[in-house]
């Protein structure tokens, strides 16, 4: 995207006041959203970014700065006066780059720039269609289309290089649900790091009939207990228990500065015995998965935790140099106006050999959680949340009536050994996560759990 | 070393920017168009451990472009200014418009269309010439200074895990073929620390923020003693059995309730039927005589300024009389499709994205309680400092609320002990019934907007615990 020697030159000035790293991003993005309400395309939205951010390093400082731009003067300069920022003692310079290779490697079918418009709107239309008809209870449909085509250029002054063109799609369908005075919604996505091919994996219609089927049985929902009891969490989206209860606490960002609990715990066991832990970049076409990660480093699997055993923490290339452990390849940023943080990829519990009715049948009264409205963690105390928007309660090892909306509250390494049961029916759920500021995509994943006690917020004694 | 000192006031160069786009959109054949160009100047400093961490600059602008055309809008939005891609921009928003749905209502406001008549506020004071004296060396200070302040506060403290600043200078025009074209710039400051505490085995945290118009604003003394009281006033905080009790909600905490609220109160939720409030003006929907106002024009307001996202004159409306709803919140859109006037609350989140409903300063008017006050009107009940949760734990259609919470268990109208790991849950309308009392502790949070709340008494919610 820039030529060899500009991207030298601008790593050596950056470096030129004895600067210790110096790293230069650029990324290249077209993308297009089309969103449908009130059964119309209400916008069509298209946006061309293309900028660079510069980084250095003088011991522990990080100094950073971007620009909209790729114009040399302007790269220059901005790193002409990054570098005078700083006074090091360092004397780096970078004579040679050398291409940074990857295991993971997918291929586009249907890049959207391919994809004739009417398609596109044929997409959302078909999602509003199948849900309306579903039930006339369903007043409302909210879906979005979005696509993006990205390059991302990436080296540094250890003289690596990667170079990365990523294609991503994103389908999401929310549907309300409206008797009497209940109004309930429905939520459902679809995202891939893949072209349109994405709705062959899975075509538009199921989607939107997941979310309406959702959205019209919660209209008979109950109120949901309030208080401690057995939950058994759905599989997929279920995961979003370990992303929040533990995950957040893995990045090594969080170990670095002491604000986790999950410190000095390498090799202790922090979990039930039935439970193994993995991040996986290079899951194919996965919402999560990439080439490189944000520094330029090749993804990877990682296994976190291993029958309950903690192995590794998720590193970014500054907590791995400071903590002196192997690189994960974690070190993710939202675009070129921010700072690379350790961030989750694709994170899962690995699948167990219990069958998942037989999880059911085994709890007398609790609660069966199937779908999540996302979650949150302060990875200091360990301390999580995570929304249940599709429940139900289970009486005499049963699945009976849909409960409201309910925050499941617990600390992530009491709630870690309370896993009782770990099913075989693995699954992944995509979704956003934002921390510092920056949001990446990410999915979740595991098999339906049991988990043995934990506080149920609902409204019913 | 890079600093404001030597910024270079933009807004000409923006309004150029939207004038020779405008000429070049001339020559396609649209209805109606408007250019949004926007410029923004940012750092950002992190401390730990009195040393810098992160400094980070950034310098970015861009134009985002609405094509109306057979009454279908087309958008998009480019960083890059050059001639060829303003050029590419402008075709991708016509081409947009050929797949957006056809509406009567889909054309640039028209002056007549405002609730509001008079520009009630402007860069003197959203844009503050002082915040151009502070150089990057001073706001670093700012920043250590506000760590050592915390750590001091009490001997519990054992480490400040976040504690940072960031400002901006955005400045944006507006310029549509109906004749509009206006700017304004806007400085603006804030600052956080989180604190971890710890006595035997528990640790907490607590955290607090401080924002305005220029560092000279930031209350670092506050935002410091607030931090620290919050983390170590939960140590050794213990689950409650679930049961119905009153609550004392911190401003932080019924702000951030009245920005659930904020949400459902858009028109646009209203007219796509995703709002509790559909069909409820002119009732009674609190049980006291609140009052709540959405008013852009507050001069220390962060949400404050002249005019809204798509040009139209920002105002103050009252949303909320003596407890009773008195209207919706309007964009030029939604207002054509009730018969209504637009209350200037069109908000565009930055160039990438179109108008969108939404509100500026939303608060709900103090009354003159004061907190203790509220404290001695409660038996047995909990006082709830910071909630967990909010974005997955709220759903602003269904109304349902259930979120995580901490605070400090209050018998006979005197704190006792310290609470944790428990949930709140009601929903909208029930919660709005159960505010009995209103304290005079107002205090506001950026959140979307920038919501206000004083100190509420809530009574009989269910807290989930043990």
């Amino acid at each position: 995207m820039i030529e060899d020697r500009l991207t030298k030159e601008i790593l050596n000035t950056l470096l030129r006041n004895g600067a210790d790293f110096s790293e230069i991003f650029v990324q290249r993005r077209v993308s297009n959203n089309l969103r449908l309400e009130d059964s119309k395309i209400e916008n069509s939205s298209s946006g061309y970014e293309l900028g660079c951010g510069l980084r250095l390093w003088v011991g522990d400082s990080t100094f950073y700065a971007y620009v909209d731009s790729l114009e040399k003067d302007k790269l220059l300069n901005a790193a002409k006066v990054l570098s005078s920022s700083v006074n090091g003692s360092s004397s780096l310079k970078v004579l040679n780059l050398t291409e940074t290779k990857s295991s993971y490697n997918t291929s586009v079918k249907k890049f959207p720039d391919k994809i004739h418009p009417g398609s596109k709107k044929n997409i959302l239309e078909t999602v509003d269609k199948s849900s309306r008809d579903f039930n006339s209870t369903i007043i409302q449909v909210a879906s979005s289309l979005s696509d993006t085509q990205e390059e991302i250029y990436i080296a540094n002054s250890y003289g690596a290089f990667s170079f990365e063109k990523m294609v991503k799609t994103f389908l999401a369908v929310n549907v309300v649900a409206r008797k009497g005075n209940n109004i309930r919604t429905g939520y459902k996505s679809l995202a891939r790091t893949s072209g349109y091919e994405t709705f062959d994996f899975k075509n538009p219609k199921s989607l939107a009939l997941e979310a309406s089927k959702i959205a019209v049985n919660m209209l008979d929902a109950v109120n949901a207990p309030a208080g401690e009891l057995p939950v058994v969490i759905g599989p997929a989206f279920g995961g979003v228990i370990f992303h929040e209860a533990c995950g957040h606490g893995l990045e090594a960002d969080a170990i670095l500065k002491g604000a986790s609990v999950f410190k000095d715990k390498i090799g202790k066991k922090i979990a039930a015995g039935t439970v193994t832990a993995i991040d996986d970049s290079t899951l194919d076409y996965h919402w999560g998965s990439y080439k490189f990660d944000g520094e330029g480093y090749p993804s990877s699997k990682t296994v976190l935790i291993k029958d309950g055993i903690l192995r590794s923490y998720i590193y970014d290339l500054r907590t791995s140099k400071k903590l002196g452990a192997k690189q994960t390849g974690n070190g993710r940023r939202q675009s070129f106006r921010y700072i690379p943080v350790p961030r989750m990829s694709n994170t899962y519990i690995e699948s167990g050999d219990e069958d998942s009715g037989s999880i059911i049948r085994s709890v007398n009264k609790g609660i069966y959680a199937r779908g999540f409205a996302g979650g949150q963690v302060d990875p200091a105390t360990g301390d999580f949340v995570f929304g249940i928007s599709e429940g139900y309660l289970i009486e005499n090892g049963k699945i009976s009536f849909p409960i409201k909306d309910a925050t499941l509250i617990g600390n992530g390494p009491d709630i870690l050994k309370k896993i009782e049961a770990v099913a075989s029916n693995l699954d992944f759920a995509p979704g956003f996560c934002g921390k510092s500021g920056q949001l990446v995509s990410n999915e979740v994943g595991q098999p339906t759990i049991k988990v043995s006690k934990i506080t149920v917020g609902g409204t019913e004694n | 070393m890079r600093d404001d000192k030597g910024y270079k006031i933009r807004d000409s160069r923006l309004i150029n920017i939207c004038k020779n786009t405008a000429s070049r959109i001339n020559k396609h054949a649209v209805d109606e168009f408007e250019i949004f160009a926007a410029s923004s100047v940012e750092n950002e400093i992190e401390i730990f451990k009195g040393k810098v961490e992160t400094l980070s600059f950034s310098d970015s602008i861009g134009i985002g472009i609405r094509i109306f055309k057979d009454k279908s809008i087309g958008y998009a939005y480019t960083t890059v200014l050059d001639e060829s891609s303003i050029e590419d921009c402008i075709c991708k928003a016509v081409s947009n418009c050929r797949i957006t749905g056809r509406e009567d209502y889909n054309y640039l406001p028209r002056e007549e269309e405002s609730a509001f008549k008079q520009k009630l506020i402007g860069d003197k004071y959203l844009f503050r010439e002082d915040f151009l004296n502070y150089g990057i060396e001073s706001k670093v200070a700012l920043v250590k200074r506000l760590e050592t302040l915390t750590k001091g506060k009490d001997a519990r403290i054992v480490d400040i895990n976040n504690v940072m600043y960031d400002d901006s200078i955005y400045e944006t025009a507006i310029l549509n073929s109906a004749g509009f074209c206006d700017k304004y710039k806007t400085t603006t400051c804030s600052i956080y620390v989180s604190a971890i505490s710890k006595q035997g085995e528990d640790t907490s945290t607590g955290d607090f923020f401080g924002c305005g118009r220029t560092p000279g604003d930031l209350d670092l003394e506050e935002v410091a003693e607030k931090a620290a009281s919050r983390s170590v006033s939960i140590l050794g905080g213990k689950k409650i059995k679930s049961q119905r009790v009153d609550l004392l909600l911190d401003p932080i905490v019924s702000a951030q309730f009245l920005g659930v609220i904020a949400g459902t109160l858009t028109a646009d939720s209203v007219q796509k039927r995703k709002s509790l409030f559909e069909g409820k003006i002119g009732q009674k929907i609190f049980s006291i005589d609140a009052d709540i106002y959405d008013d852009g024009t507050i001069p220390d307001g962060l949400s404050s300024k002249p005019f809204d996202g798509e040009g139209v004159i920002k105002g103050k409306t009252c949303v909320f009389k003596d407890g009773y709803l008195k209207t919706y919140l309007y964009d030029t859109y939604t207002a054509r499709k009730d018969r209504a006037l637009s209350t200037g609350n069109a908000v565009r989140a930055s160039y990438r994205s179109t108008p969108e409903v939404g509100i500026s300063n939303f608060y709900l008017e103090p009354s003159d309680i004061n907190f203790s006050q509220l404290l001695g009107d409660i038996d047995r009940g909990f006082y709830v400092m910071d909630i967990i949760g909010l974005h997955s734990g709220a759903n602003p259609i269904s109304g349902q609320v259930s979120v995580g919470a901490k605070g400090i268990w209050v018998k006979n109208g005197n704190l006792s002990y310290p609470v944790k790991e428990v949930t709140i849950a009601t929903d909208i309308l029930s919660f709005c019934k159960s505010i009995k009392k209103i304290g005079n502790d107002l205090r506001f949070i950026p959140s979307g907007g920038y919501i206000g709340s004083p100190s509420l008494l809530v009574r009989d919610i269910m807290v989930g615990g043990s």
